[in-house]
């Protein structure tokens, strides 16, 4: 008696419930849901797998259903809720489906509309980097501008072409042959070339008229070219721990993240505990330690020794390491910290305790009373732009509209939301956004065969990443601006290196250099990119299970929960067969085919990509099979089919969904916020979607919408 | 990087840091009669082979003094009679069949992962006199970018915090490193003992008031994070004190016989290196060896050790020299799981996965009994908690989990035999009764918990 008792009152009724159901005996003898609204009955059965509101989790969004009630009724009747489907029964069909109906609509949603609440965000080790480099190694900072390389020459005469040939375009003596063309520019006498470049070095001549070779006057590095005279050198230094004297966020801990949530900047699931305390504490004397080795003088420019010029810098400093000026207190307590110490000792120990302080090592979104709740401050504002448009601090700019207090209007912030976008930094986000979104950062350190896959080289992961990144900064800043792009571009960035790997022909050198994918749509934007490709493969095989969920939940969005018990697990080990034929009993199997069917029939459209995203047409002597059904493309439920052959066509079928657009909106969205959207955020994002398709499909004015929406700004009181 | 720590562990190894710090902590072992003096968890993924009908592979048969051990136990044969088997733990029906779920539960006891864990909650209560009240070790256990629901240990109700993966890291952060001895213009106590760093306890003074400035803004919001945060800043502040102390003359006790920084039998590498499946039980080892250090130190009296994450990736069949290597072929540690018949290779490849891990625990334990310890060995004062997030592989059930303990026969912990529960016992019971054994107060633990397991606790 006292076990059942301590039962009850610590769980939840549905959960009693369940347990109840679940040992025969206790089973409920009446009616479980009798009595109860359908809004009660969703509470206690329905919202831990469809979402409060009906967005979907677990199981499928409900939201806005347009099948109409009998078919509602219909699916819950002795199937709903999955864990007891005896459990609704009577008139409790009828009612969820009236509450569904009458509660999951975008008018309901926006009615109950709220706010974020107010919120600390602990910067990712990403963002930690990128912030100590530019507070205080602003060498480092410009690398940032990852790989985007400008050449520039203003030759003497007047010459019919201009190319730029080096190591990473093997040496094209000719622009045929895939020298880098330049343009004359508009105005003035220059010539100009944008490239790509992985980190590295590349040496590098002019070529005018395809005959005259020279040295770039401009280039600040030389070598000797073997025949006598010298090539002129650029580095190519990607992210800005290359400059670093080290990196700062080496010992920290992961960016841990919640099932579904793709990006390193999730708010709640990241927290200071004592298990990191020690390396947060640590890392913040190293790089202490580190300025102290360059010179205090350089960095207060002033003498350490002169108590004003410690006491100016505290302000200044503190200002730029907190992201909004000192209290008079605060500079009082960090100024007390360089009593009784040398110079350098006392400035060392200011550094140490700022980029260790919680002012630092999280950004502020507390806001200030503001009408019933609270509203960010204008330092604040500058944060959440900085950090969600560039992934560090507020530039000097930013701090001074923030200082004049001119971030409190939607045009302020938008203003300041369009210049930002116009830096190589918005690039260098934009890139950094999507290859999380896809999880492609994951292919430089995903396990794979050395036996199954012996080429697939630390080399040629870091430029498989690159590529996904080329791709994402050029179709927004470059290309149509538009996200469906991604899914469709019937070309990639492609290098000596990378287009070996495709079976591309006709491109040489390091440099990533826009590439048309070969006609027969095997490969589509994105789809077709093997940073994607080797994520969502096992280490020494592909796996059709993986790749339809990187669609169903990256793509779309949806959320599926775990195989039932005892559901069989993965198929039996048979070298002989297809991987196809070896997952098919998945679809075969009545109790998998429930959730497979949405699955698996997507990722054998992969199939002719093997586990490192290289072409096959064969696997075990055995001819591929890649059909696909994008199978209800915009929901689980509606019944539709898109049957494909190519990943050209269903790059189409997804690019011209509502489900895969708004999904999108909802993944730069969780990234900018740090969170999955609750219920209450819904209409937000409806808003969002509504939006972009005001900008026919433009990411740049998504980016816009976001910052200058309500919730951007706004918070409640928790 | 890899300099620096290569000369760090050289140092270390030959005693400059490690002699001078763990003969004062050698001596400041703690000795509470009667009772279990810390604990050590030891979790692996992904289950045990426990099918129906089939033949027992995992659960050990015979009375008390006479314990069989099933073939996948077999590593742990000269530790049998340190052993305590239970039939009927259930983690209950919430989730059942989930590795998340399982994975949530099993330390908290609480579904959905809503509780603080046992090991949490000793850390703050017969632990907080230690230097480190916790100690959170992984092997890989972050692998993947891990989602939070991959790690075992809750210090808040619905938050968990990543293990330390990295052994040079947990090294540096146990035996030297942010703390004095090693700090940026901190003394070194070559032979002399260290000194207490003024700098970094007015560091964490100021950073204490930065927090409280924190708190009083936010009030309601964010409460549970900032407390972790001032936790953790109040551990480090006590900690700089306590490492920072000279030794105290005269002796301290007969315990600490077996205190001294361990060697890492790993070559330092970056984190590509570290990820391999290949590196898995070179730093299985030297993570077992620093949280054994750490204990025979008397740096922690609450360790957790985590093998990998559940529903791993991990390709066990790359462990050369093993009985599981399997070249030209991956077998990752959850596909075997999945064992399907007795006749699929991945059947015989999860019972020896399952024996390999066995086999380390049973390195652990071996290592522990060769530490004396109070006129026993440190296996004695020492309870280890064996658990893994799901009973059976293939099924994914909660119920009947084949969790055990070890070790402890000098706190009064009876071994050596199996406590059949005679029917369902919540297994918060158990964590109760781990509970109990280390002195802490705790009636029950979790939920629908009733009690410590008699017949465990002598």
């Amino acid at each position: 008696m006292a076990k059942r008792a301590v039962l009850l009152s610590s769980l939840s009724a549905a959960i009693v419930a369940a347990a109840c159901a679940g040992s025969g005996d206790d089973a409920p003898p009446t009616d479980a849901t009798a009595g109860l609204s359908g809004a009660e009955i969703w509470a206690r059965h329905c919202a831990s797998c469809h979402g409060d509101a009906g967005q979907g989790a677990q199981g499928p969004s409900l939201r806005d259903w347009s099948s109409g009630k009998p078919a509602l009724v219909s699916l819950i009747t002795g199937r709903m809720p999955k864990t007891d489907p005896s459990l609704c029964r009577g008139d409790c069909p009828s009612k969820v489906a009236d509450y569904i109906l009458s509660a999951f609509t975008s008018a309901a949603a926006c009615d109950a509309s709220a706010p974020p609440p107010r919120r600390l965000r602990l910067l990712s080790r990403r963002e930690l980097r990128a912030t100590i480099a530019d507070l205080l190694f602003p060498s480092a900072a410009g690398a940032s501008e990852c790989g985007q390389v400008t050449f520039r020459y203003t030759p003497s005469g007047a010459p019919k072409t201009v190319h730029v040939a080096g190591s990473f375009n093997g040496w094209a003596s000719t622009i045929a042959k895939g020298g880098l063309a330049m343009a004359k520019e508009p105005t003035g006498g220059a010539w100009s070339a944008k490239t790509t470049l992985v980190p590295g070095s590349y040496p590098y001549k002019f070529v005018v008229d395809e005959q005259t070779w020279l040295q770039d006057p401009t280039a600040t590095a030389s070598a000797p070219d073997g025949f006598g005279g010298e090539n002129s050198v650029l580095t190519v230094a990607c992210g800005q721990t290359a400059a670093l004297p080290f990196d700062p966020a080496a010992a920290l801990p992961p960016d841990t993240r919640p099932e579904g949530y793709p990006f390193d900047v999730h708010g709640q699931a990241r927290v200071i505990t004592a298990d990191s305390m020690d390396a947060y504490f640590g890392a913040a004397w190293a790089v202490a330690a580190a300025a102290r080795a360059g010179s205090f003088s350089k960095l207060l420019g002033c003498n350490p020794a002169d108590p004003a010029c410690v006491s100016g810098w505290v302000e200044s400093f503190g200002l730029r390491a907190f992201r909004r000026p000192l209290s008079a207190a605060e500079k009082t307590r960090y100024v007390a910290l360089t009593e009784g110490q040398e110079p350098d000792a006392g400035v060392e120990v200011v550094l140490a305790t700022m980029l260790s302080s919680p002012h630092f090592l999280y950004r502020s979104e507390a806001g200030e009373p503001a009408g019933t709740g609270y509203r960010l401050t204008p330092w604040e504002t500058a944060s959440a732009l900085s950090y969600f448009l560039w992934g560090t601090m507020p530039d000097a700019e930013l701090f001074a509209a923030a200082k004049a207090g001119d971030l409190g209007t939607r045009a302020a912030i938008e203003k300041q939301a369009r210049r930002m976008l116009q830096s190589p930094r918005a690039r260098d986000q934009v890139a950094t956004i999507v290859a999380q979104w896809l999880g492609a950062e994951q292919v430089v350190t995903v396990e794979k065969s050395a036996v199954a896959y012996p080429g697939f080289s630390p080399e040629l992961r870091r430029d498989l990443l690159a590529e996904t990144r080329a791709l994402a900064s050029h179709v927004v800043f470059d290309g149509s601006h538009r996200f469906d792009e991604l899914l469709t571009a019937n070309y990639t960035f492609a290098n000596a290196r990378t287009a070996a790997h495709y079976g591309l022909t006709g491109v040489t050198g390091d440099a990533l250099v826009k590439t048309s994918y070969p006609t027969d749509g095997s490969r589509a934007g994105v789809l077709g990119h093997a940073s994607v490709l080797a994520t969502t493969a096992h280490s020494d095989q592909s796996s059709p299970i993986r790749r339809g969920l990187f669609v169903r939940r990256n793509l779309l969005c949806e959320t599926f929960g775990v195989p039932p018990p005892n559901a069989g697990g993965v198929p039996k080990v048979d070298p002989g067969a297809t991987t196809r034929e070896r997952f098919a009993q998945h679809t075969a199997n009545e109790a998998c085919a429930g959730c497979h069917k949405y699955i698996d029939t997507v990722g054998f459209g992969f199939e002719r990509l093997d586990g490192v995203g290289a072409p096959r047409a064969t696997e075990n002597g055995k001819p591929i099979d890649a059909t696909g059904d994008m199978l209800d493309v915009e929901g689980q439920g509606k019944g539709t089919h898109a049957k494909f052959t190519t990943l050209s066509e269903l790059g189409k079928t997804l690019a011209g969904s509502v489900a895969a657009k708004a999904c999108f909106v909802k993944q730069v969205r969780r990234f900018a916020h740090g969170a999955l959207e609750p219920g209450t955020e819904l209409c937000s994002v409806e808003r969002a979607v509504a939006a972009l398709d005001v900008a026919k499909g433009d990411v740049r004015e998504l980016v816009v919408h976001l910052v200058t929406s309500d919730d951007f700004v706004l918070r409640r009181a928790p | 990087m890899k300099l620096g720590r290569r000369a760090l562990l050289q140092a270390a190894s030959a005693g400059a840091l490690g002699t001078a710090l763990a003969g004062a902590l050698g001596r400041r072992a703690l000795a509470a009669p009667g009772k279990v003096k810390r604990l050590l968890v030891f979790e692996f993924p992904d289950g045990v082979p426990n099918p129906a009908g089939g033949p027992d592979l995992w659960w050990p048969s015979g009375g008390a003094g006479a314990l069989s051990l099933a073939p996948a136990m077999s590593p742990l044969e000269p530790h049998k009679a340190h052993l305590v088997f239970f039939r009927g733990l259930s983690m209950g029906p919430t989730d059942e069949g989930s590795h998340p779920g399982g994975a949530k539960k099993l330390l908290t006891a609480v579904d959905g992962g809503g509780g603080i864990s046992i090991d949490r909650h000793l850390a703050s209560t017969v632990g907080l006199s230690a230097p480190f009240p916790h100690v959170y070790l992984g092997v890989q256990a972050a692998a993947n970018n891990a989602s939070g629901d991959k790690f075992v240990s809750y210090p808040a109700p619905g938050t968990t915090a990543a293990p330390t993966d990295d052994p040079f890291a947990a090294y540096k952060m146990l035996f030297g490193g942010a703390l004095p001895p090693m700090g940026a213009g901190g003394a070194a106590g070559a032979g002399g003992g260290a000194v207490v760093d003024a700098r970094k306890k007015s560091a964490v003074a100021a950073l204490l008031a930065d927090l409280g400035d924190l708190s009083g803004r936010l009030g309601a919001a964010e409460k549970a994070r900032l407390d972790l945060h001032r936790d953790a800043l109040t551990q480090l502040d006590k900690r700089l004190t306590q490492l920072g102390t000279p030794p105290m003359g005269g002796a301290g006790g007969s315990s600490g016989g077996g205190c001294s920084a361990p060697t890492l039998k790993l070559a330092a590498t970056d984190a590509a290196g570290l990820a391999k499946p290949e590196a898995f039980p070179a730093i299985c080892r030297a993570q077992i060896d620093v949280m054994i250090g750490a204990m025979a130190c008397g740096l922690t009296r609450v360790g957790v050790l985590q093998l990998s994450q559940h529903t791993s990736e991990l390709v066990m069949s790359r462990f050369e020299g093993t009985e599981l290597y399997t070249p030209g072929f991956d077998m990752r540690s959850h596909q075997a799981s999945h064992y399907g018949d007795p006749g699929d290779p991945k059947f015989s490849a999860y019972v020896a996965e399952r024996r390999w891990f066995m086999g380390e625990l049973a390195y652990l334990l071996q290592r522990l009994s060769e530490l004396p310890e109070d006129g026993a060995t440190m296996r004695d004062h020492t309870l280890v908690l064996v658990c893994t997030e799901v009973c059976d592989g293939n099924t994914h059930l909660h119920r009947d989990m084949p969790f055990f303990l070890a070790g402890g026969a000098a706190g009064g912990v009876s071994t050596g035999k199996i406590v059949d529960l005679g029917g369902e016992r919540r297994h918060g019971d158990l964590l109760a009764t781990v509970a109990q054994a280390l002195g802490d107060g705790a009636t029950s633990f979790g939920a629908g918990s009733s009690g410590p397991i008699a017949g465990v606790l002598g």
